[in-house]
């Protein structure tokens, strides 16, 4: 009875076998080329999400310490730089009162060692000009003498020729 | 008059092999094994050209399976856990898609329409006797075989994970923690409950395979008959062709939910077949 409506609907065994086959075939290629490889890689990319969420918060940690790193340094630096800039300015007004210092008292030598030099000079130039003057009066007075003078009458001249000019 | 009308247009219970193949050795080329071989070059083709060259950023085709296959695993892991998911997902998904574009299949235009049959002029039938193509899933040998490796696959996974021991005690085991002379007085009742649900079980195959098959086969004919309405209340011939064209559209889309249905309700009832027997030890 049970042969009998199963072969109504067209049930037999080569039929069946056959069916069988094709609908295990499509549960190879579905299985074998589409869900595991598929399923492999959604798995593969959550995993990836999942470390790219990790990361981004291990990068967003460590931007933060580097900001902060950051913002030291620059503090720090500034510090530095304000002191810097402190010492320079204390240093340059110390420098530049020594050149000044240095300056004024070259220039004073400088000055002093003028003041002596024009001295000597001018005395140099008396001597001379006494000197000359004293000549010039032995060989006047010689002259106008006419004769020859003994080396005593020149300096009992010159003498009284310095005398004379120093008065 | 209208009760001796013959309403059913074509009513061929079984698949038929083309009358020239019957006397050859592809005698066993039905038209429905036909269209399942079509519809698994199909399934062949559609699924490499997407994932032949599988890749972490997918192409649009890659991109198209992988929203069918993760979407369809979420709604089984929802129901199985993730264990058994993995385990029978390959069986699952296969039932589902392969239904599906079977069921769809049978929607073509031509199939169940283009055959041989009565002639009724050049070209044409007033009646179709042996379509060419008929959907896999109208063809009893093809629902029987899909219910027999469900039901097979879904006695190996429930040996596996409960074991025979535990499956025999869960059929035939009194429940609700009875304990006391209340227990062998429960005993042959629960006896009794266990053998029906064998029954209930060896019962499942033939259920799954005739909801499937007889819904398919309906949808065919319904449309076949809808088709030729106009001819079986003999209307003149150009209300016949109208007719043809329009009475069938809203039974169309109904044959697509009807697919779209049957696929979901032949995989759901294996997934929960698998759920009552795999999962009872959680609780």
């Amino acid at each position: 009875m049970e042969k009998g409506i199963l072969s109504q609907f067209g049930v037999d065994w080569p039929h069946f076998i056959a069916q069988l086959i094709l609908f295990l075939i499509v549960y190879f290629v579905l299985n074998r080329y589409a869900f595991t490889p598929l399923l492999k890689i959604l798995e593969e990319r959550r995993k990836r999400i999942e470390e790219g969420q990790l990361n981004v918060e291990k990068i967003k940690k460590q931007l933060a310490e580097a900001e902060l790193r950051y913002q030291e340094v620059l503090r720090k630096a500034n510090d530095d730089a304000m002191q810097l800039i402190e010492e320079s300015r204390k240093n340059n007004e110390a420098f530049s009162q020594r050149e000044m210092e240095k300056a004024v008292k070259e220039s004073a030598a400088i000055v002093e060692r003028a003041r002596h030099e024009i001295t000597s000079e001018r005395n140099r130039m008396i001597d001379e000009v006494k000197s000359e003057m004293v000549s010039l009066v032995i060989k006047t007075t010689a002259k106008v003498a006419g004769k020859i003078l003994t080396s005593e009458d020149q300096n009992r001249l010159s003498k009284d020729a310095l005398s004379d000019l120093a008065a | 008059m209208f009760l001796t009308l013959p309403l059913i247009a074509s009513a061929e219970l079984s698949a038929e092999t083309p009358e020239f193949l019957t006397h050859s050795f592809l005698a066993w080329l039905t038209n429905s094994i036909l269209v399942t071989a079509i519809v698994l070059g199909l399934i062949t083709w559609m699924v490499r050209s997407c994932t032949r060259k599988i890749a972490i950023i997918p192409g649009p085709g890659q991109n198209f399976l992988e929203a069918v296959v993760e979407g369809f695993f979420g709604a089984v892991e929802g129901i199985l856990g993730d264990k058994m998911t993995r385990k029978s997902f390959g069986l699952l998904g296969s039932l589902f898609i392969f239904i599906l574009i079977s069921n769809w299949f049978g929607l073509l235009p031509g199939v169940g329409s283009i055959g041989w049959g009565v002639k009724d002029g050049f070209l044409s039938l007033s009646s179709i006797q042996s379509p060419l193509l008929r959907p896999g899933t109208a063809d009893m040998n093809m629902t029987i075989a899909m219910s027999v490796v469900s039901m097979i696959l879904w006695f190996y996974w429930t040996m596996q994970i409960t074991g025979p021991v535990a499956f025999i005690k869960e059929l035939f085991g009194v429940k609700g923690g009875m304990t006391g002379p209340i227990l062998f007085l429960l005993v042959p009742l629960f006896l009794f409950v266990g053998v029906l649900e064998v029954v209930s079980i060896l019962v499942r195959p033939v259920s799954l395979s005739l909801r499937l098959y007889g819904n398919i086969f309906a949808g065919e004919n319904m449309l076949a008959t809808m088709i030729n309405i106009g001819h079986l209340f003999h209307c003149p011939g150009w209300l016949t062709s109208v007719l043809s064209c329009i009475v069938p559209i809203p039974f169309y889309f109904l044959e697509l939910l009807i697919g779209f249905l049957q696929a979901m309700v032949f995989t759901l009832l294996i997934i929960v077949y698998l759920q009552l027997s795999t999962t009872h030890e959680e609780h």
